[in-house]
């Protein structure tokens, strides 16, 4: 369940090679394991150079490899996880867990309790799990809040001291990184018998519980008598309790609205102590009848001193909040759009914001538009190759608005421009944030 | 010297981290691990400078101190370092203590004979116990985070050393009762559990007293007996796949004590598992699992009420450990209904879309190996799960707006279900078999966009593969799919290397159509196309075959758009790739017209070569001079590999000889003497032309001998090899072999020569008429002399007696024969010679012989000959 080493790297298009180590880790106690294990199988952990080449060539992110590469490229080289075998001077790294995210490689190598050759299903091997568990962890804690690279560099600089507290010889202690670094904070506070550890303290003060529910509806409109549009609504509910007491005991209980549609796919924070059985059946799997268990949605749980996601559900609503139309036309060099938007009249017409996205892909960036909106105002990210459309706080009254246009592109220059692999030629999508 | 300043240090880490091994063979790196542990305790430095010098020796202990006596005694150091720190708060302690800890595993020091493993185990024990270690231990407030760190130190060693705290498992239970830091402690002690249980055999006998023990009196030494089992770190199989009992029987039932006290540990310690982390709460029953698998008096229950808790999270590293569970304990901790509830989870698990896309991916990866109860395949082969119904399936249907590796492996899902109901879905609205029909088109058609970039296209072609190996044999499937793949050729040309790895990776079955289609689809394109270059190169894959008259015919167009030196050589890799394949009378003119017409000289001359070859070469043999040579690297460049090939055919080969040639028993008949010749050989020889030959005019010339074929171990008639002696002299005959291998290759090899004795030339007279024989010997006797020469020879007869001799070597030159006293004998020597001998009056261990001959030159070697007699 421990790791052999961890790279961070920061994929730079444009200079070469590609990419930096940013950061890197390696358990040698961990790594003398992994070569009694794997015995003849075993392969030594290389150095950041050689590892940062051998992972941006399996990622297809080296400036220089645009071209067929059977090694890399094969139809029989199927990858179905994030898991690579990387080859590494004349032997092959195995298994590598990345994933590319923000731009960061995030990439740990687990110990696996046995030979290489022939591989174990990745099932069975404990580290992969806890491998991404400790990535997502870093990732959570560079990115969570962090807007610009002076933060990041901050955050890259407190790596070290905070992974030997969360995972001093490569066995993970704690994914949540900020948790060890409260921890510090906590040290000289005298702990409690019973502590909890993913609990760093205790909360002194007035007794308050604060709680919010994100939804964000993805949909599909195809504006066609035969295939019917479809919409998902996955929320979040975030929870923060000030509550004294070591292990405080707290019930929420998630109510429907009236003709609310159930919730379904359940996932819980693991401070929740015990669920219902209906809670955890309820499915999307299943479709919708009227049988589904429609609430009250119990949870009780003993919170942690942070904000935490308590659950993630999804649900299907009768109707999309906002209808759209969205047309493309490629003529020549520039692009003719309309973009239609209706609010729903059962959804209240009164939003904190209300924005369109309106992205291109695989396109140079924006070097002409003209375009007509009917309300709101639009904003040109050129750079970006994105519209953005300001609609505000509000729906005019006929709830409808449109937008009309013509972009011009530049031209394309892949490292620069953001890439897509869905959204080629007129393929494209709208993104409506409020 | 001062010690280097904060900065220095700085630079000589970053330099070292860049690359260590560069860094450790230059000039810095010689002192690097002393200098360090002697700036641990210079008071020059900052602390978070100090912590930095300890986080590299954490992490490159190997490098730093690579030996065994280097890392005693940097640990050593370290330790000294740490008990001198002042007794005020420090942020060096914890760093230090992890740094001996791995000090000592990474340099191989751990163990009895070790000083600092002796000072060490002593002091992490005492203070993960809370116990007061000594004034150096700084104030009261680090101590909580000490006695964690401590415990972590102790779980790391026990990790690398198992069984070194089998003794201390009492005092750490106690411990975790008593209110020491749970996660720590619970991780400790489950782990340590789990070593003392295979080190002690799996019965766990005598467990009761370990972990009832108290606290040993301090100052006694460390007992490493529990550590020098050996099972020492032994790779084993974890607890995958599903299989009871696997690591052989329990030894041995162990008492009640032991299993009660066994599972009171393990409650205790599941009870508590909440406190913990969610990814330390993962290891926690990880490491139960393991401890508890197997043992037939340990029954997994203990684990049934984490379950439903966990079930609901949405953490990978605890459903994880569910699974893991799953696979240790199946029915026996997982009922059909709980397994049912555990992959409806892990279905919802797998799409949720609050979770991140590795996550979905592992989940997927999960439900392909999903351990079953009863699982029905062979193990370790991806399979649907039996409980996985149609509607749990159809949830997992892979769509195009999926990422490339998540669309494989629904799609892998999708398949495998394709391939277990291809009867039971006929009649629905959308069968699977349709559904993954449309998502294929779509992969086809994203991957046709022009100018769409590469990873469509192998995404395209990833599936393809997929669907291919997974429903081979379903033909509403395979059709549809084959078709579609050749029309993505025909809209985008430039993906042709896709098609060519994808024809060398599929299976014979579906390799053929697919290259039938894709030829007819190539040839049927005009010729003027700017994807001329891909044609050529798909055309060298799937020519060959019928219809090569459609072939030659676009080959033929196509030679006049062929401008460049790339283009003509792709074109003639083409006819290369016919002329191995088939040849026939229109590639002799195709050829012909390419020999006249090509711009360029290297491929005009490229295009007469393989006409001639084509002209003179039979199709086997063709084939070998064009087939990859073996001499050649696979690396070399075609042209050079194309001219070894030809080189390695097309010329006789120097071998050494594979075979045998030996003289067998003389028939002394006709003429002229003949040499009967074994022939042996250790490989299939063809074609086998042997050729003599004899130094100075000794003998007339020597006809070779043909053999059409040789096999090893098959018996072979004697080749007859006659000799024409122009004087009765031995003499030695050079023999060279010329053949052809089974490969084609023609081959030269020089035999080892083959010797013609004296006797070899002798043959006998016509038979004298009955009762003449006498007179007709007395005739020739007398007719030697005078031009001939006369001798007396002392013939040994050595343990033989003489009737034998003459009967053995004389026999068929016997004339007179009054045995067993007197033998007159008469040889011819061809061309014109003879000898005659007569051997009377034997003298118990020789034979006088009187002898005559008309060729004074044979005498020496008549007397040798006889002379050597008794020795044959």
């Amino acid at each position: 369940m421990a790791q052999r080493a961890l790279w961070l790297v920061r994929h730079e298009p444009g200079t070469p090679p590609g990419g930096t180590v940013r950061f890197s880790r390696r358990f040698p106690t961990v790594e003398k394991r992994a070569k009694v294990f794997n015995g003849a199988s075993y392969v030594p952990i290389p150095e950041d150079g050689p590892f940062l080449k051998a992972l941006l060539f399996e990622f297809r992110l080296l400036d220089d490899d645009k071209d067929f590469v059977e090694s890399r490229d094969s139809c029989s080289r199927i990858n179905k996880t994030s898991i690579y075998r990387l080859p590494l001077g004349g032997q092959e790294l195995w298994p590598v867990i990345a994933f590319l995210r923000n731009g960061m490689i995030y990439a740990s190598i687990p110990l696996v309790e046995q030979t290489l050759s022939p591989p174990p299903p990745l099932i069975s091997i404990s580290g992969i799990s806890q491998g991404l568990e400790l990535l997502f962890g870093i990732q959570d804690f560079l990115f969570s809040g962090q807007k610009n690279d002076t933060e990041l560099n901050t955050r890259l600089s407190q790596l070290p001291d905070l992974l030997l507290q969360a995972c001093p010889f490569g066995t993970l202690l704690d994914a949540n990184l900020q948790n060890s670094m409260d921890n510090t904070d906590f040290a000289s506070v005298t702990q409690l018998p019973k502590q909890p550890a993913w609990k760093a303290g205790t909360y002194k003060g007035k007794p308050q519980v604060f709680i919010s529910i994100t939804e964000k509806v993805k949909s599909m409109q195809y504006d066609k008598q035969d295939v019917a549009d479809t919409w998902q609504v996955v929320g979040t509910v975030v929870c923060k309790c000030d509550l004294e007491g070591i292990m405080p005991n707290v019930t929420m209980s998630l109510s429907l609205p009236t003709n609310g549609s159930p919730l379904q796919d359940i996932l819980v924070h693991p401070c929740v102590t015990s669920l219902d059985s209906a809670i955890l059946t309820a499915s999307s799997i299943d479709g919708m009848d009227d049988s589904a268990f429609s609430g009250p949605y119990k949870f009780p749980f003993t919170p942690p001193l942070e904000s935490f996601n308590l659950c993630y559900y999804t649900s299907q609503v009768p109707v999309p909040p906002i209808l759209g139309f969205y047309q493309m036309k490629e003529e020549e060099v520039q692009l003719k759009l309309t973009v239609n938007l209706k609010l729903h009249e059962s959804v209240k017409n009164n939003f904190e914001f209300c924005e369109a996205h309106i992205p291109f892909y695989n396109r140079g960036s924006i070097t002409h538009l003209e375009y007509k909106v009917s309300f709101g105002q639009l904003d040109v990210f050129r750079e970006k190759s994105l519209l953005v459309w300001t609609i505000g706080q509000k729906f005019p009254k006929s709830m409808e608005i449109s937008l009309s246009g013509t972009v011009t592109f530049g031209s394309k220059s892949r490292d620069k421009q953001p890439f897509d692999h869905i959204c080629i030629g007129t393929t494209a999508y709208v993104k409506d944030e409020n | 010297m001062g010690p280097p300043s904060r900065d220095a240090w700085a630079q000589r880490l970053g330099a070292f981290r860049t690359s260590p091994a560069a860094f450790l063979a230059g000039a810095e790196g010689e002192h690097l691990g002393r200098d360090l542990l002697s700036d641990l305790r210079s008071e020059k430095l900052s602390e978070p400078t100090k912590v930095s010098l300890l986080a590299l020796s954490l992490e490159y202990p190997a490098q730093l101190w690579p030996d065994a006596p280097a890392a005693e005694a940097a640990a050593t150091s370290l330790l000294d370092t740490l008990v001198l720190l002042p007794p005020r708060p420090s942020a060096l302690r914890r760093p230090l203590l992890l740094a001996t800890t791995t000090v000592l595993v990474a340099g191989g020091a751990l163990g009895p004979s070790s000083g600092a493993s002796g000072r060490l185990l002593p002091l992490l024990l005492g203070l993960a116990s809370g116990r007061d270690v000594g004034r150096s231990f700084g104030p009261a407030s680090e101590q909580r985070p000490l006695q964690a760190t401590a415990c972590e130190c102790l779980r790391e060693l026990e990790s690398c050393q198992p069984g070194l705290l089998g003794g201390s498992l009492g005092p750490l239970r106690s411990l975790l009762g008593q209110g020491g830091p749970v996660q720590p402690l619970s991780l400790l002690l489950a782990l340590t559990l789990r070593h003392t249980l295979l080190v002690r055999g799996r019965s766990g006998a005598g467990l009761r007293s370990l972990l009832l023990a108290g606290v040993s009196s301090g100052g006694s030494a460390w007992d490493w007996t529990l550590a020098k089992g050996d099972v020492h770190l032994q790779p084993q199989a974890p607890c995958w796949p599903t299989a009871e009992g696997e690591q052989g029987p329990a030894e041995g039932e162990p008492s009640s004590e032991d299993t009660q006290e066994l599972r009171a540990t393990v409650a205790q310690l599941l009870d508590a598992s909440y406190l913990l982390t969610p990814v330390a709460q993962a290891q926690l029953l990880w490491l139960l699992g393991w401890a508890l698998r197997g043992l037939r008096t340990q029954p997994p229950v203990l684990f049934k009420p984490q379950l439903v808790r966990l079930l609901g999270t949405a953490q990978l590293a605890l459903l994880h450990s569910i699974l893991a569970l799953k696979a240790a304990f199946g029915e026996a901790l997982f009922t059909a209904q709980d397994e049912a509830l555990l992959l409806r989870r892990l279905t919802l698990a797998a799409q949720h879309p609050s979770l991140p896309q590795p996550t979905h991916l592992f989940y997927l990866h999960c439900i392909l190996t999903f351990p079953e109860n009863w699982p029905l395949g062979p193990e370790g082969e991806e399979a649907a799960p039996l409980l996985l119904g149609p509607q749990l399936c159809r949830s997992l249907m892979p769509s195009l707006l999926h990422e490339p590796m998540a669309l494989l492996a629904r799609l892998h899902l999708l398949c495998l279900c394709c391939a277990e109901d291809e009867d039971e879905e006929k009649g629905r609205v959308q069968s699977p078999q349709q559904y993954l029909e449309e998502l294929l088109a779509g992969l086809r058609q994203r991957a046709a966009l022009e100018g769409g970039p590469r990873a469509l296209a192998i995404l395209c072609f990833q599936a393809s593969y997929l669907v291919a190996s997974c429903l081979a044999k379903q033909l509403t499937v395979v059709t549809p799919l084959i078709h579609g793949l050749a029309q993505l050729y025909q809209a985008r040309p430039v993906l042709a290397p896709h098609f060519v790895d994808l024809l060398d990776q599929l299976g014979p079955e579906l390799r053929e159509p697919l290259r039938q289609v894709l030829r007819q689809e190539v040839v049927s394109r005009p010729v003027r196309d700017e994807a001329l270059r891909w044609h050529l190169h798909m055309l060298a894959k799937v020519a060959g075959g019928d219809a090569q008259n459609a072939t030659l015919s676009f080959l033929q167009a196509a030679a006049a758009h062929c401008t460049d030196w790339g283009l003509q050589q792709a074109l003639l890799g083409v006819c290369r790739v016919l002329l191995q394949t088939s040849g026939g009378a229109g590639l002799a003119d195709l050829l012909q017209v390419l020999a006249r017409q090509l711009e360029d000289p290297d491929g005009r001359d490229h295009a007469r070569l393989y006409y001639i070859l084509l002209a003179h070469l039979a199709g086997p043999k063709l084939g070998m001079a064009l087939g990859p040579s073996l001499a050649v690297p696979a690396l070399a460049s075609s042209l050079v590999a194309e001219n070894q090939g030809f080189t390695a055919t097309l010329m006789v080969q120097e071998t050494p000889a594979p075979i045998q040639l030996s003289l067998g028993p003389q028939r002394a008949k006709g003429p002229f003497p003949v040499l009967q010749l074994q022939v042996e050989t250790l490989e299939p020889v063809y074609s086998l032309e042997l050729r003599f030959h004899v130094e100075g005019q000794l003998y007339g010339p020597l006809e070779a001998i043909h053999v059409p074929c040789l096999c090893p171990g098959r018996p072979t008639h004697p080749l007859s090899l006659s000799l024409q002696p122009r004087c009765p002299a031995p003499a030695q005959l050079d023999v060279q072999a010329l053949y052809t291998t089974p490969a084609g290759l023609t081959c030269h090899a020089c035999l080892p020569p083959l010797a013609v004795s004296f006797a070899d030339l002798f043959l006998p007279f016509p038979q004298a008429p009955k009762g003449a024989e006498s007179n007709f010997f007395e005739e020739l006797w007398d007719s030697c002399l005078p031009k001939g020469a006369e001798s007396r020879v002392w013939c040994p007869l050595g343990p033989q007696s003489l009737e034998t001799l003459v009967a053995r070597h004389l026999g068929p030159f016997v004339v007179v024969a009054q045995p067993p006293t007197s033998y007159h004998i008469a040889v011819r020597l061809p061309p014109d010679s003879m000898l005659l001998l007569r051997l009377e009056m034997a003298r118990g261990d020789g034979v006088p012989v009187a002898l005559r001959t008309d060729d004074w030159a044979v005498l020496p070697l008549a007397g040798d000959y006889l002379r050597g007699l008794s020795a044959c």
